[in-house]
């Protein structure tokens, strides 16, 4: 079984943040990277399918030559081999460009199975798998927490708001967003450490697929900082004039009642 | 609850660029390592210690270990680090391929006890102690007990412990009674009784393995009849299953800190049934025992540069966002209050945090660096790395363990009243470190092996190698226009401590031992900053460069500042306080030797 894992480099949760000059990204120089947190549930699950069902997992990261570092990271917890989509002159953040340059990059390798995490810790749309399996022609499902692999196809349990579930059948191939939490993330070994090294990355350049990088569906306009504001009122007066003003802040200023 | 308790940056940057991991690579026993897999282990070991250790912190010390019917109860946690750092070759890592290992540099391997120390020192010993046993069966057993016992410690299944002291016989081991009596099967039935044995046992774990010192019967007096037997709390029966093996735990210890890491009293042999396996030849227990135990006295020195590392970061988060006055020159009370990071006497404290707990982990991979280049080289080097990691072991032992109480003990008072509260971690982190200067040997011990054996090991040649290592580092920082000042500041200190040294040497001439090693423990004090300061400039030299080359911005290049910063600080607070030490050791009035009449009243 063919197992793909869609896997992005974010920054680390606590790094300080400054913006570009032209305020559409961060500034890259002084930042460290990771795998986005929710990814490494959906690793964990490929591991754990692909451990069950004699399967092979693949790494899938575009990014530029930073991103290996998150690849090997991969690789040492227990993935067979990756692909390298190298995106060091696309600068865009339309994740329906990036979706279809992963789905150019990934067409030919006949995945029975792609899973992702449930969203990034960056721009957190939530958005690139699903438009990978539209684009590939697959049938697929977001929040998943339970899979079973069955003959020719995948059964999964979703998790819906308000305590619901939504169980369902899915051909394969099919694309997974896994939810959070679904199973203990792995780690690396030293024994995977020294064996990542020695495990296939296919290096492919975005420039080469012949992607129209320019969607036009979507444009970063602008981003900012949060403005900090902290302001403490001093309530004078009884306790039910104390109250009363409370309840007028909390209903007509913070509007929380 | 603090959020961070060591720096990666600062591990990697005393791994790589101080003390230059990298250079064992060119050997073949090293040659699978590069920067990036050793990166690769530093952060994993990391995630390790975010996942199962830190967040149990508080509740090791709350979940305080209990002991019911002779059965001992301890976290559940406990079980999962052993099975985790077990299943994932954690334990094994430092030993040889055809063993099970990975030949991980000690260098990397020491950053393991560190980072678990420091996330969780109630948790980091179990794993620890088993490494240290098995390493033992490793150098000296037989194939039969490699066979039976190396795979199940070294994937955790096993928990593996030292057994020495027993109650009559602490630091003292020649005057240890356990006895062993040979049979004709083949093992030795054990009879004695052991105490302060740390993972001892508890519920959950299939089986303990002592590694334990006894008598055989007959065997010389003294530390020359000592040999050295594997006792399992339960024996493989020809059958291959585990039956007890005559030890009883008699019961448990309740301490001032680490209190989920329990300490055992144990009986062996009460019912005449306690088998033991002799480990290497007859006699020869304590030298063996020694392998163990100076790689646990470094690993002590790791344990307390962790835990003086976390209180560090606890104590410096507090200060940052606790509020409290104004500055001095600032005194206009409309304004708000300032953070208390800002006053200069918290920044003393935390300075001094900052200096021992970075300048004591230097010192462990400085002593873990020559015990890699030790194993790598042959003739006159492997004995120069040698002489210079068997001086080093005691100060490596002691001034993170010391030192490192005096560290925490300021971090608590960063936070005043709520330091001496559970509500924070740095009272936890003052009960656990105190036992650092106790175990494995305690700081007079340490002090009195440094004075009485180390300096003068080998004619003296393992302090003059020493001399010769600062020597290097000085010359360098000599040339640094930034660091002269301090490289001339070293250069006196050196001078002192060698006549201290020469001073002593005489007394020791005249026959009057007491009287030499009277004040073993302010010299080793004296020498501890010396090394430490020699540790620093170390620091400094590299920080300079990266700082002269101007290529660092923001987080990265305060970074740098700050160690040259911190070099700076040590050299002016906590150097000169060798200038007392000294006096003390030279004034000739030997206070503390007894004469005619005791005036200890």
């Amino acid at each position: 079984m063919k197992i793909a894992i869609l896997l992005k480099q974010v920054p680390v949760k606590d790094a300080t943040l400054e913006l570009s000059g032209d305020n559409t990204w961060i500034d890259e120089d002084d930042v460290q990277f990771e795998i986005n947190d929710s990814d490494h549930y959906g690793l964990a699950e490929a591991l754990n399918i692909a451990k069950a069902n004699d399967g092979e997992v693949t790494v899938v990261t575009m990014g530029p030559d930073r991103v290996k570092d998150s690849i090997k990271q991969a690789l040492a917890k227990g993935a067979h081999k990756a692909i390298h989509i190298d995106d060091e002159e696309m600068s865009s953040t339309d994740p329906l460009t990036r979706a279809k340059v992963i789905a150019e990059a990934i067409k030919d390798e006949n995945f029975d199975l792609i899973l992702s995490g449930l969203q990034s810790d960056d721009f957190g749309y939530g958005q690139t798998g699903v438009l990978i399996a539209e684009i590939l022609g697959m049938p697929h499902a977001t929040l998943v927490v339970e899979t079973e692999i069955l003959e020719g196809k995948i059964k999964v349990k979703r998790e819906l708001e308000g305590g619901w579930f939504q169980n369902a059948e899915l051909p394969l191939p099919a694309l997974l967003s896994i939810q959070s939490g679904l199973t203990d993330i792995p780690y690396a070994t030293i024994k995977g450490i020294m064996m990542a090294k020695k495990k296939p990355v296919a290096e492919v350049d975005a420039d080469d697929l012949g992607v129209d990088l320019d969607t036009g569906a979507f444009k970063l306009q602008k981003i900012y900082t949060p403005v900090k504001s902290k302001e403490t009122v001093v309530l004078d007066g009884d306790a039910d004039s104390i109250v009363s003003q409370l309840i007028d802040k909390l209903k007509n200023e913070a509007k929380v009642l | 609850m603090a959020s961070e308790y060591v720096s990666l940056q600062n591990i990697k940057f005393l791994l790589h660029d101080v003390h230059r991991v990298e250079d064992l690579m060119q050997y073949p026993l090293y040659a699978d390592y590069d920067g990036d897999s050793i990166d690769m282990i530093i952060d994993t070991l990391k995630e390790l210690a975010d996942e199962y250790l830190f967040p149990y912190l508080e509740e090791c010390d709350r979940f305080e270990v209990q002991y019911e019917n002779g059965k001992v109860k301890v976290h559940p946690q406990i079980l999962k680090v052993m099975q985790m750092m077990g299943e994932n070759g954690w334990i094994g890592a430092p030993y040889p391929v055809e063993v099970g290992g990975m030949q991980l540099p000690h260098m990397v391997a020491i950053l393991n006890e560190y980072i678990f120390a420091a996330a969780n020192n109630n948790l980091n010993g179990y794993p620890s102690l088993t490494m240290g046993a098995a390493g033992l069966i490793i150098s000296f057993g037989n194939e039969e007990l490699i066979e039976t016992y190396l795979e199940k410690m070294l994937t955790g299944k096993w928990q593996g412990t030292m057994a020495l002291t027993e109650p009559q016989a602490g630091s003292s081991l020649s005057d240890i009674t356990t006895i062993a009596v040979p049979t004709y099967a083949g093992h030795y039935q054990i009879k004695g009784t052991k105490t302060f044995i740390s993972a001892g046992d508890y519920e959950g774990i299939e089986n303990v393995v002592h590694l334990t010192l006894a008598k055989i019967e007959g065997a010389p007096a003294g530390a020359k009849g000592i040999s050295l037997f594997v006792v399992p709390k339960s024996r493989v029966g020809a059958d291959g299953k585990l039956q007890p093996n005559g030890v009883a735990t008699a019961g448990i210890f309740h301490k001032l800190g680490q209190r989920g890491y329990v300490t055992t009293q144990l009986a062996l042999g009460d019912d005449d049934n306690c088998h033991g396996y002799l480990v290497g030849e007859p006699h020869h227990g304590l030298a063996y025992m020694f392998q163990m135990m100076n790689a646990s006295r470094i690993s002590v020195g790791s344990h307390g540069a962790g835990i003086a590392s976390a209180a560090y970061h606890a104590s410096l988060e507090f200060a940052r966002e606790r509020t409290q006055g104004r500055r001095w020159n600032d005194r206009d009370l409309t304004l708000p209050q300032t953070e208390i990071v800002n006053h200069p006497d918290i920044r003393r404290m935390l300075f001094m945090q900052k200096a021992i707990a970075e300048g004591g982990l230097s010192l462990v991979l400085q002593c873990t660096r020559y015990e890699d280049l030790h194993a790598v080289s042959d003739g006159e080097e492997k004995e120069k790395y040698y002489l210079l990691l068997e001086l080093l072991t005691p100060l490596v032992k002691t001034f993170p363990a010391d030192a490192g109480i005096q560290s925490v003990s300021h971090g608590l008072q960063v936070l005043g009243g709520s330091g001496f509260c559970e509500d924070y971690p740095l009272e936890q982190y003052y009960r656990d470190i105190r036992i650092m200067s106790i175990y494995e040997g305690t700081t007079g011990m340490q002090s009195l092996d440094l004075l009485g054996r180390k300096v003068q090991l080998n004619k003296g040649l393992a302090f003059k190698l020493f001399l010769g290592e600062m020597q290097q580092t000085m010359a360098e920082a000599a040339d640094m226009p930034e660091l002269q000042k301090y490289a001339g500041q070293l250069k006196s200190e050196v001078e002192k401590l060698v006549g201290v040294t020469k001073h002593l040497g005489k007394i020791a001439a005249t026959g009057d031992i007491e009287l030499f090693l009277a004040d073993a423990t302010p010299y080793q004090q004296m020498f501890s900053l010396v090394a430490i300061a020699w540790q620093w400039l170390k620091q400094g030299i590299t920080a300079n460069k990266v700082l002269q080359a101007q290529e660092k911005q923001g987080d990265d290049l305060k970074f740098y500042q700050s160690k040259l910063h911190t070099l700076k600080f040590f050299y002016v607070y906590e150097l000169p306080k060798t200038e007392a030490l000294a006096a003390a050791i030279t004034s000739g009035e030997n206070l503390t030797v007894l004469k005619d009449d005791d005036l200890l009243i």
